[in-house]
Formats: structure tokens, sequence, C-alpha cells
């Protein structure tokens, strides 16, 4: 730059001076880190906001609930809606599909952890619960309870275990594509249709 | 002279065949660790009871067609073997080859249909009977019969009506003006008689030659038989995924009975049609799971995650041929025996 193109100010002609130049940067710094960690806050408080839960009517039992879960037991739990359960004496999804015995012999049972507890109501009514420490969210009752009977046995994340990670693992695998996001104040997708 | 270009030496020969072996090693390894990946190690498996010994099979297919309405239930033959099939907009009259030829339109879904002999029209809706005449015009709609009603079989002999109600586990006894005469398959010690179990919604009745009722006892996984005054006369019937017995927790769904007293019956989860002695022995498959791939997966499809939706029905026609309704698949299918 030649020292004619110079005024007393220290403008350049045409141009910006330094000190403004270096002010004005540093505004426009600060305002774009600013809407940054405004942004990000906002984002915290969306990811805060929701959960991840599984759509029983797009679930497909593919059996990856159990085994793609970033936690060594999977957040995914077997639930029970006691309104819709049928309380069947030959519950498709407590025994095998061709059991030898209606009793609790492992032989009999469907579920590989052993997972449903079954107890006598009155003849010929049974109850099943779900003991959710054993649970590994493999959906086989599921399906049977689904394929046979009423559908009172569904998978759902369980939010005192989920992680809730940005990415659920078992969302990128689901078959069905029954994960999404859903408000945290409501958590659970339950069923309610009773069949009567 | 020999143009050695054009060949390949021996051992350029042996570079290039390991080559292209490791090519279909990497290619058979990479394919059976996808194959590996998609395997559901928890899959609940059917296969053992999917497939039907074909020995077992004593019809065959003689037509199918669509339902022309959609949310098909239940099916009845009237006179002349017209098909009325209850569905969500109303009854629908087809004839044997599907032919449109009457619609009798309702406020709400029919859930069963029964037709008497001089063609009067019983139809059931969620929670009371309605009646037309052979034109389809309204005649009568009976009072509801009480709370949580869910009315999902009807049959009629003369001039009596039997309506199956699988909300209260009961089938009432109807006269023809409508009067409440009789409630049967109600738990009573006194008359041995140990109760309808009825999980969904699936309660059948028809009526027979003899005089005597077939009730379907699903959560028994048993056929029972009543006479009009509500005696239990008998029960057969077995719950087992084998072909002669009633499979899954609630089973058999539909019922329909031929000329000389053979019984038909229709299962959900397994979809399977078959035959009974009338004194309940197992005689023949009709159609096995095979023939019913789409009502087979109907627990896998979405928005019919409860399998309330599947499950099959079947009616009788003058000639003995047996139509079986299919309730995912929306059709139906003429089956005739291969004797």
């Amino acid at each position: 730059m030649s020292e004619e193109s110079k005024n007393g100010t220290g403008e350049v002609p045409g141009g910006i001076h330094r000190r403004r130049f270096l002010r004005d940067g540093a505004r426009a710094a600060a305002l774009t880190g600013l809407g940054g960690l405004l942004a990000l806050a906002v984002e915290r408080s969306a990811g805060a906001g929701t959960v991840w839960q599984i759509d029983p009517q797009k679930c497909v039992r593919c059996g990856n609930c159990a085994t793609h879960c970033v936690l060594e037991q999977s957040a995914v739990k077997c639930v029970q809606a006691y309104g819709i359960c049928g309380y069947c004496q030959l519950c498709t999804g407590f025994f095998e599909p061709a059991p030898n015995d209606l009793n609790t012999g492992a032989e009999n049972c469907l579920c590989p952890t052993a997972a449903i507890q079954r107890s006598f109501v009155e003849d010929p009514y049974y109850e099943y619960t779900i003991d959710e420490r054993l649970c590994i969210g493999c959906a086989k009752c599921v399906e049977g309870c689904t394929r046979f009977g009423n559908g009172s046995l569904f998978l759902q994340i369980r939010h005192d275990r989920c992680l809730n990670c940005n990415e659920c693992a078992i969302s990128k695998v689901c078959a069905g594509d029954a994960f999404r996001r859903v408000p945290a104040a409501h958590p659970y997708l339950l069923k309610t249709t009773s069949p009567f | 002279m020999k143009n050695r270009s054009q060949n390949i030496t021996r051992r350029v020969f042996l570079r290039r065949g390991a080559g292209g072996a490791g090519w279909l090693a990497l290619g058979g390894i990479s394919l059976a660790g996808a194959a590996q990946r998609n395997v559901n190690p928890f899959a609940y498996d059917l296969q053992r009871v999917s497939k039907t010994d074909p020995k077992l099979v004593s019809y065959e297919p003689a037509g199918r067609f669509a339902c022309p309405g959609p949310g098909p239930r239940r099916l009845a033959v009237g006179p002349e073997d017209h098909l009325y099939i209850a569905g969500r907009n109303g009854v629908s009259v087809v004839d044997g080859e599907g032919r449109r030829l009457e619609e009798i339109a309702l406020g709400a879904p029919a859930r069963c249909v029964a037709v008497a002999a001089e063609g009067t029209v019983y139809v059931g809706l969620r929670d009371h009977v309605e009646v037309f005449d052979p034109k389809g015009r309204r005649l009568a709609a009976w009072e509801s019969p009480g709370k949580k009603v869910w009315l999902t079989g009807l049959a009629v002999a003369g001039t009596e009506v039997f309506v199956a109600d699988a909300g209260n586990r009961v089938v009432l006894h109807y006269e023809a003006s409508g009067k409440l005469a009789g409630r049967i398959g109600e738990k009573d010690k006194e008359r041995h008689i140990p109760g309808l179990i009825v999980p969904s919604p699936y309660l059948d009745v028809k009526t027979g030659r003899d005089g005597l009722l077939r009730v379907n006892n699903p959560g028994r996984h048993s056929v029972e038989v009543y006479s009009v005054q509500g005696d239990l006369e008998s029960s057969w019937g077995k719950a087992t995924a084998s072909i002669d017995g009633f499979c899954g927790c609630c089973n058999p769904v539909g019922l329909a009975l031929l000329a000389d007293g053979r019984c038909v019956t229709c299962e959900k989860g397994l979809p399977r049609v078959k035959i009974y002695s009338a004194r309940g022995v197992f005689e023949s498959v009709v159609a096995g799971p095979e023939s019913f791939p789409e009502n087979a997966r109907a627990g896998a499809l979405q928005d019919r995650s409860d399998g309330l939706l599947g499950g099959l029905d079947a009616a009788v026609d003058s000639q003995g041929r047996i139509y079986v309704l299919d309730l995912v698949g929306g059709d139906v299918r003429l089956m005739r025996s291969k004797a």
C-alpha cells in the first residue's frame, strides 16, 4: 500500500481501518460463538426432551433388540398389557409352539431366560408376568402372543436403563423401522386396544 | 507357426486360477457372514407344524375371488347357494363365482350373518342383531342384550336364532320375533357346563340337521355340542399344534357343518381348515397353512399386530363344497372334495 493512499485517520480510502476491522471481526466472532452456544443449548435441550421408544404397531420381532443394544443386557424389555391379555391356560407367549405338557418345565417354555412367571388365577386362567431383571428383549414371547393371541406382550425401551444415545444402535438395524423419538414427558407407546 | 501370444503359460494359468479361487473364497465368506447376520437367533419356530402332509388333504381349490367389500369377518350360504359376507360396510351378497348380487349397507360393521331357508337375513352388529328381508330391506333391529356385548357368530334354524356373544361368553337363543328365549354355554356346575373361554372375539355357533348346536370353545380348544335347551351333550377337541388338534392359545375360531354332521373347523395363527367326524375324530385337511401365506403372517403385518384380524371362516353349500373366507387376504376360496 502506498503512502499517498493513507489519510490522517489511518483509514484507507475505499477500505476500512485496521482497528475497526479487528473490532468488527471480534464482534462478529463473539456473535457467532454466542449463536453457536445458543444452538448447542437448544439442541441439548431438545435431546433431553425426547427419548427413544419402540412403536409396538411396527415391531416385527426381529430379535435385534436383544443383540444390538450398547448395554450388556438390552434396555428393551417385554411388557404385558393386562387389559388385553386373555390369561390363557395355553399361552403361546409362554409355551413352546408344541409343548410336551402345560407345565413350567424348561423344555416346554419359550423364553430363553425364564423371564416370564406363570401363576394360577382360577380355572382355567393364568397370569403371566415379566421379570425385567431376566428379560433380554428377544421378542420370542411377543411373536408367540401376537401370532396366536391378543398381542398383549410387546417390547418397550425401559428408561431406567436406556442411555438415550444420540444414535441408538438398535434403531439402526431395526427391521421394522419401529424406533422413534418421543417426548420424554410421554416416554412409552403402550398398547391399549382391548380385544373387546 | 504357433502364436504363443494367444496361449497362456502354466505359471500364468496357476496364478490366475489361485487368484480366482481366492476371490471366490472371499465372496463366500462375505455371503456367509451376511447370512449369519440376518439370522434371528430367537426366531419363533413353526417350521415343523407349518407343512401339511399332502396325503391328509382331501379337498382341492375350485375357485377364488376377492370379497366385494373391505374387512370381511364371517360368511354364510343362503338360498340358491348365494354367499353372504359380513364386512366393514355391511353384508355383500354374491354368487358362487363372486359376482355381486346385493349389498346390505349398514351404519356400522357387520360382524356375523346367517340366512334362513326362506331368505330372511340376520346380521350381527357389535351389540345387536338386525333383520332384513331377502331384498335387503330392514325388518327389525333387536334390542341389545346387555353390556359388554360383542357378537361374532350367528345361526338360524327354522324360527329360532342363535347368537354368539363373545364379550359375555354365551350363546343367546332368540325367537324369530327377537324375544330372548335362553342362554347357552354359561358356566353351570349343576348342569356340568364348564363355561366358554373366549380370549379374543371369535365365538361361533352352527345348527346341525340333528337339531343340535355346535359351539366352539376356543380357550378350551374344543367344540361343544348343545341341545337347544342348553344342555351340554358332548365336547371334543384337544390342544396341540399337530394336525389332529387345535393350535395356539385359542382355537378353533370358526365352524361349518357338512350335511352328514361332520364338522369343518377353522384356525388362526396356523391358518388351517380341517374336517372332523360328527364325534370329533380328525378326518382330513381342507386347506393347510401353506394355502394362506398372508394370513399366517398376520401378526407380522403393520397395523395388524394384534392377530385380532387374522383367522378364517367357512361355510358349506348345498353340494357339499366348502367356501373358505380369508380375513387377512380378503378373499374367498371354493374348495371341492377330491373324491
